[in-house]
């Protein structure tokens, strides 16, 4: 039974992931919080739908509806973000038009798919099981976090390894300083937009697959979490970003099992306070407000 | 320009003279308006499309005179709320001044219990036909509603249930921020305590959950007999879709929220097998129910739930008390009080002194695709 609690815990917990690691990534390189990371989630799930309705192999709809999402991540800096940084309007002000643009993002998706929640075509879905011992696993669960960390070890080799992953933790750094050194920072940062935003559609088209549900909603359900995952592992840290969610997917899990039910989002919350009580940075901030 | 006016004075006479013949009846001339407020959209989406779809059919079989209203014009002023409560406030508000003879709604008793009373302090009667949570008929003395209350429906479907299967022990997992799959819970555990079956979990959720493996992974420990689901649709067809992932194999059952073909649909192979009590059974021949199936599967494509059922129940009932006289909130309010059983697509129905409907109820099972008539 613990066992069986555990998986379906990493297995919330590795889309929790994916979504916060795009926030968080945002967050490093560029100071804002961007709220409309959640519509670029649920608008993903859309477009991945709609691929597939349309009869589009699954895994070229993924695709496709990633590199969608990554492209809004771009537009959405073009027009929400780098007028203001151009202006240097601080960080309040970016927050607010990032909240304009998700209100947009989900007036338009809600135009064109309706406000009712949607399913992928029935066939289009595995609902095989895989049973090891007591535990039951779901064949898609399974697929799902393979995608998911995947992804993730995709993310950290790129900021570790590559040279775009150098610009983008030079600018995160210090983006005077980068841009003195040659960096193009416009590029870095629409190349880090554009990362970030598909990983966060990746994270709204698997959930949609998990549970079989695309809503307008689903983004406004994930945002809190995301948020709260984000400062738990220290803003702007990718691997405390997946420790975070990790351990988020663990303990409401396991509040539902072993405390209770109703109590569930206040116990999750109420862990990750009493975290930041005795670490204000986070689990791997390593100064209050800002770390790459 | 006189002969003009006294050409289209000839003419207007002539035409209302015609009106006047063809409407005929001792009702004729009589204009009533009642107001509907339904969830068209939003999560309860599911439940006011049925409705309007109803009210749709009605007022089509209105001007085919197959509905009789005595002569009297009956239009249904049909407005959605959205799954939105504040909408429906302002839609009653709405219907409290604007002439409605009688409000008919709104979908969700969540939804009722934070709007009838507005309704009630303006003395304008309602006719619920999908509000099934304890509590509403008594918010007020002309509040009836023609949708039987899960109370009446529970305990029957687990004498049936325990028969059948020799049910011992039960878990219930419910949405506990909700008034509808709240009631669903209360009526099901005294109903299970009534039975002597021992709930050996219970577990909740909130609107909106998609993820429900940790409460079933719990429940699924404790191997209850039976799951009740006191879920709407969304939630219940994932509730109903993830016990069968982690291997559940008990049986499942639920309250109205349940009763929806669009249940079937979205669970497919998930939802085989599951037991709903009703207030409607499609197969029912009585009350013209044959030929509204008929025409509403014509119409829309699908055929009707119970929430279409109770609707057009209600319209029935409504030209039932238009024929009696009632022409007025007031009339309307003491003819549903009085009323003789009548034959809707319900079978009959007629109100209680608790103005709750008295009518029959349905067992059903979830089987290869449709609703049969549990055994």
């Amino acid at each position: 039974m613990l066992i069986q609690q555990l998986a379906n815990g990493v297995f919330l917990g590795a889309v929790y992931a994916l979504f916060a690691i795009g926030y968080t990534l945002i967050f490093g390189v560029l100071d804002i919080l961007n709220l409309a990371h959640a519509a670029i989630f649920m608008l993903a799930a859309f477009v991945a739908l709609s691929l597939a309705g349309l009869g589009v192999p699954l895994v070229l709809a993924f695709a496709l509806a990633l590199v969608v999402a990554g492209l809004l991540g771009v537009l959405l800096d073009r027009v929400a973000f780098a007028p203001l940084r151009r202006r240097n309007a601080g960080t309040l002000v970016p927050l607010i038009s990032s909240i304009g643009a998700a209100i947009i993002m989900q007036g338009v998706a809600r135009g064109i798919w309706g406000p009712d929640e949607r399913r992928f075509p029935s066939n289009a879905l595995s609902t095989a099981e895989i049973h090891i011992g007591s535990l039951t696993v779901g064949a898609l669960d399974l697929v799902i976090l393979a995608i998911a960390l995947a992804l993730m070890g995709v993310l950290s080799y790129v900021l570790r390894s590559t040279a775009l992953g150098r610009s983008i933790r030079a600018v995160a750094a210090d983006r005077v300083a980068a841009a003195l050194l040659g960096v193009d920072i416009e590029r870095t940062i629409a190349l880090t937009f554009f990362i970030a935003s598909a990983l966060g559609g990746a994270a709204g088209i698997l959930i949609g697959l998990q549970y079989n549900s695309v809503s307008l909603e689903m983004g406004a359900r994930i945002e809190l979490k995301g948020l709260a995952i984000i400062i738990l592992g220290g803003m702007g840290s990718v691997t405390g970003a997946v420790i975070g969610a990790f351990l988020l997917g663990a303990v409401e899990t396991l509040s539902v099992a072993y405390i209770s039910s109703s109590y569930r989002d206040a116990i999750a919350f109420g862990v990750m306070f009493l975290i930041l009580v005795l670490r204000p940075t986070g689990l791997f901030g390593k100064r209050a407000l800002r770390a790459a | 320009m006189r002969v003009k006016s006294v050409f289209y004075a000839a003419l207007l006479m002539v035409f209302a003279s015609s009106v006047a013949y063809g409407a005929g009846g001792p009702m004729s001339g009589k204009t009533i308006k009642v107001g509907v407020i339904a969830d068209v959209t939003g999560s309860a989406g599911a439940y006011g499309t049925s409705q309007k779809n109803a009210y749709e059919l009605a007022g089509d079989d209105l001007k085919a005179g197959l509905i009789d209203v005595g002569g009297a014009t009956l239009t249904f002023d049909f407005q959605d709320s959205a799954t939105d409560p504040a909408q429906v406030v302002n839609l009653v508000q709405k219907f409290t001044t604007d002439g409605s003879a009688l409000m008919i709604g709104p979908t969700l008793s969540s939804e009722a219990k934070k709007a009838d009373p507005i309704a009630v302090g303006k003395n304008l009667t309602i006719l619920a036909t999908s509000n099934t949570a304890q509590g509403i008929t008594t918010m007020g003395s002309c509040v009836f509603r023609d949708s039987l209350s899960e109370e009446q429906v529970v305990p029957q479907m687990l004498v049936k249930m325990e028969k059948a299967w020799k049910v011992r022990t039960a878990a219930i997992i419910y949405g506990d921020d909700d008034q509808f799959t709240k009631t669903d819970f209360d009526i099901f555990s005294a109903s299970l305590k009534a039975d002597n079956i021992d709930v050996v979990d219970i577990k909740t959720f909130h609107k909106g959950d998609v993820d429900f493996k940790a409460q079933l992974t719990a429940i699924g420990e404790k191997k209850p007999d039976l799951i009740v689901i006191g879920a709407l649709i969304e939630e219940a067809v994932k509730i109903a879709t993830q016990a069968k992932q982690l291997g559940f194999k008990g049986h499942l059952t639920g309250g109205n929220g349940l009763n929806s073909p669009k249940f079937i649909e979205l669970a497919g192979p998930a939802g085989d097998g599951v037991i709903v009590g009703a207030a409607y059974y499609l197969g029912d021949t009585r009350g013209g129910n044959k030929a509204f199936v008929e025409r509403y599967t014509k119409k829309f494509g699908k055929p009707p739930d119970q929430f279409a059922a109770q609707a057009y129940a209600a319209a029935q009932v409504v030209a039932a008390a238009i024929r009696g006289g009632a022409t007025n909130s007031g009339q309307f309010c003491s003819f549903f009080g009085n009323m003789k059983p009548l034959m809707t697509v319900l079978g009959p129905v007629s109100f209680m002194s608790s103005r709750d409907v008295r009518a029959d109820s349905a067992i059903l099972e979830v089987s290869k695709g449709a609703f049969v008539p549990f055994k």
